[in-house]
């Protein structure tokens, strides 16, 4: 089957880049080439870019420039966080996060708690929401970080950021607010600053960027200790060559992206509404949060009898891409943390699916992906 | 045809997938995930390791099929790996591989074909599947150095209808033959001999890992006689030789294990001789037959002629027409008519009787 016949519905896990941002690669690594930190006109060039697209990044988000760190991905900023605030010489601080966190910033928690230090968490409800008292009952005077992801990136539900952040200052002002954004910035409008988070993750090809490119939000009033040693680059924070062509693009990408929000959001939305529709309609499934506030992109099913493992096989063979829980290095696929953090029954566990929509999403593509769905799935009763 | 080959990324199984895909089969691969260490890591030595489905990942893509991993990690565990230490706690000697087959691998993988409208699976065992009226027969593989015949002989007729071993004609030498012609890169990679999940570690480590095993017993020799003591049942097996009290003019071996006292009874090695045993947990091909057969009691080993007598729809009692050394309780005792199998089973330790 070719690519183009192919029907991609796992775009939480990655996107194709967009046109605007490979074009705007090419040129970049033509013309802005150079090491952004030498003293000769083709690294100005270079640092005149990466500064550049800096300034239209933190423009997006309502951010200084400052306050926007290059990293390699969503990955990246969430550890760096996380991880670099807690010293060894006060072991009595803690870490406060939920039990439905992205695997970047669970195993960033476990590092802290092999640290010595006490690692706690807000667990999620039957529909996958992080509860706002649960979670601001965990925070106390030795709290260092505190971490809440924007949308669960299995679930979609979103997650109460604004109303967790309005309150935790005033239980204990020191705490550093971080919040995965990764899955947010997908299909909704996030403001740093108003929303009250103090530091966040992102990454550029969820949204039609790059691989290989992110940035963390680092609210000015912090100054993070260096994650990479070596050169002074990216505000002295992070060593080693600054890839400014990637972030070029990645800024192209948000440019983009951001001058068609409603549109591809509007498409996201419809898309999905019309799949859930139709397969609901046709098949014994429950559409995982469905009364919650999800983003508009995700879309997770529980199919009754079918193990999902096979399901996903069959859906492939048929030319409809979407993915299990996460994928583990051989490529088998587990049952994931998120699901049984909301205490799914075990019976079903394994029959779940994720469906993500994204900005290569176009009209009629959630009824043929139901189509597609509704056969296999009739097929392996 | 669509046929789903299970790929363990050794030569055997890639050639299988490239040999149904030149007969223009649609051809899907899939590595069963079997065992993983306790971060969900793949062993790194013996077969099914993560190299070996990096190597099924790249005979997939240059042969341009789908393919996948699917995961058998939790049934693996439970009815091969718990199995395998349970036997040896009780002084048996476990056959892992046809317990992988018979409880996890063929059942599972015919199913999961059906669902995604396979007509077959195929797999890189050597061994004959030969369809006589309506009936499926399992025979031994042409190249008799390589017969797998033991190790499969719990599918029925009902299962191989939904197999094909495609091997079952070809020397080992053409298998590689083939993988280098078509320039596959496991080629000449080299044949695993480890039990998938203990590696190149000792088995005895393995097990007293997972279980508590500490628990003494006493030796005696075959008149009764005590003459030593033990740290626990699973140290022995019953034929080992080394271990054991010495000053002996000729090499002592042990002759039983009585599980429920974790007694070791040692003598001569014509006290192991063996002339009849039941075989329980009896699984027939077809219908089973009584005459011209003959037996194999541990995987590969001599043919033996024998009688046997049904005692249930499971168990049979077998006669062996000549004593016969190497009957292992735990063991599986396959019956060959000719090149054909015709039943096979676990042997008992309850009704073992020694003659010598």
């Amino acid at each position: 089957m070719k690519n183009q016949d192919y029907l991609y519905l796992d775009h939480a896990a990655s996107t194709p880049m967009r046109k605007s941002a490979l074009d705007k690669y090419i040129e970049a690594e033509s013309y802005g080439f150079a090491n952004s930190s030498g003293g000769h006109k083709l690294s100005r060039d270079s640092k005149n870019l990466l500064e550049d697209s800096r300034e239209k990044i933190s423009e997006l988000f309502n951010a200084a420039p400052g306050e926007i760190v290059f990293t390699s991905g969503g990955t990246e900023a969430d550890n760096w966080t996380i991880k670099s605030l807690f010293d060894s010489k006060r072991p009595n601080e803690n870490l406060v996060t939920s039990n439905i966190e992205h695997e970047a910033v669970l195993a960033s928690a476990d590092w802290v708690s092999s640290n010595g230090h006490q690692t706690k968490f807000a667990k999620s409800d039957k529909n996958g929401l992080v509860n706002k008292n649960e979670f601001l009952k965990q925070i106390d005077e030795n709290t260092k970080v505190a971490s809440l992801m924007w949308g669960n990136n299995e679930t979609g539900v979103v997650q109460p950021v604004k109303e967790v952040s309005k309150e935790i200052k005033s239980i204990n002002s020191s705490t550093l607010f971080h919040s995965d954004v990764v899955q947010g910035i997908i299909s909704d409008n996030i403001d740093f600053h108003s929303s009250g988070i103090e530091s966040g993750a992102l990454s550029a090809h969820k949204i039609g960027g790059p691989k290989g490119v992110g940035a963390m939000f680092i609210n000015s009033k912090y100054k993070l200790p260096s994650f990479l040693h070596g050169g002074k680059q990216e505000l002295e924070r992070r060593a080693g060559t600054v890839d400014v062509p990637g972030i070029a693009a990645f800024a192209a990408a948000l440019e983009e992206q951001q001058s068609k929000f409603d549109e591809e959001v509007g498409l996201m939305k419809d898309e999905r509404s019309i799949f859930e529709e139709k397969i609901k309609n046709s098949l014994d499934i429950k559409i995982v949060g469905e009364s919650m506030n999800r983003l508009p992109h995700i879309s997770n099913i529980q199919f009754k009898d079918i193990n999902s493992e096979v399901l996903l096989i069959q859906l492939d063979l048929n030319g409809l891409g979407v993915s299990r829980g996460s994928a583990c290095a051989s490529g088998a696929q587990k049952p994931s943390h998120v699901l049984e953090a909301m205490n799914i029954n075990p019976k079903f566990i394994n029959n779940h699916l994720r469906f993500s929509f994204g900005w290569t999403t176009q009209i009629g593509d959630g009824s043929k992906a139901a189509d597609i769905v509704i056969k296999a799935a009739e097929e392996m009763i | 045809m669509r046929i789903l080959v299970a790929m363990s990324g050794g030569v055997d199984s890639s050639v299988v997938a490239a040999i149904l895909k030149e007969e223009g089969h649609e051809v899907i691969g899939v590595t069963m995930k079997l065992w993983e260490g306790p971060d969900g890591e793949m062993p790194e030595t013996g077969c099914c390791t993560a190299s070996d489905s990096e190597d099924a990942r790249k005979v997939a893509s240059k042969l341009d099929i789908p393919y996948y991993v699917l995961d058998y990690t939790e049934s693996f565990s439970k009815n091969v790996v718990d199995n395998f230490t349970e036997m040896y706690a009780q002084g048996l000697t476990p056959n892992p591989c046809v317990e992988c087959n018979r409880s996890v691998k063929f059942d599972h993988f015919i199913e999961q074909a059906k669902k995604l409208n396979c007509e077959k699976v195929a797999t890189g065992h050597y061994a004959k599947i030969i369809k006589k009226n309506n009936e499926y027969e399992l025979h031994k593989a042409d190249y008799l150095d390589k017969d797998q015949s033991y190790v499969l002989h719990m599918l029925k007729s009902s299962d191989l209808a939904h197999i094909s071993f495609p091997l079952g004609e070809i020397s080992k030498p053409d298998v590689r033959q083939i993988a280098a012609r078509i320039g596959l890169k496991t080629a000449f990679k080299k044949d695993s001999q480890d039990i998938c999940f203990v590696g190149k570690k000792n088995y005895r480590s393995f097990v007293e890992k997972r279980i508590d095993l500490t628990s003494s017993g006493e030796i005696f020799d075959i008149s009764g006689k005590k003459v030593g003591d033990h740290n626990g049942i699973h140290e022995f097996t019953v034929g080992q030789r080394k271990g054991l009290p010495g000053g002996y003019e000729t090499p002592r071996y042990v002759t039983k294990i009585d599980v429920q006292n974790k007694n070791v009874t040692i003598g001569e090695k014509n006290d192991l001789l063996v002339s009849s045993f039941v075989v329980e947990e009896l699984s027939c091909v077809n219908n089973l037959e009584y005459e011209n057969l003959t037996i194999q009691t541990r995987y590969n080993s001599e043919d033996l002629a024998c009688d046997i007598k049904k005692l249930s729809d499971t168990k049979i009692l077998v006669q062996l027409k000549e004593p016969a050394f190497g009957v292992a309780p735990g063991q599986f005792g396959v019956i060959y008519k000719g090149t054909k199998v015709v039943c096979g089973g676990r042997i008992s330790s309850k009704v073992l009787e020694n003659v010598g």
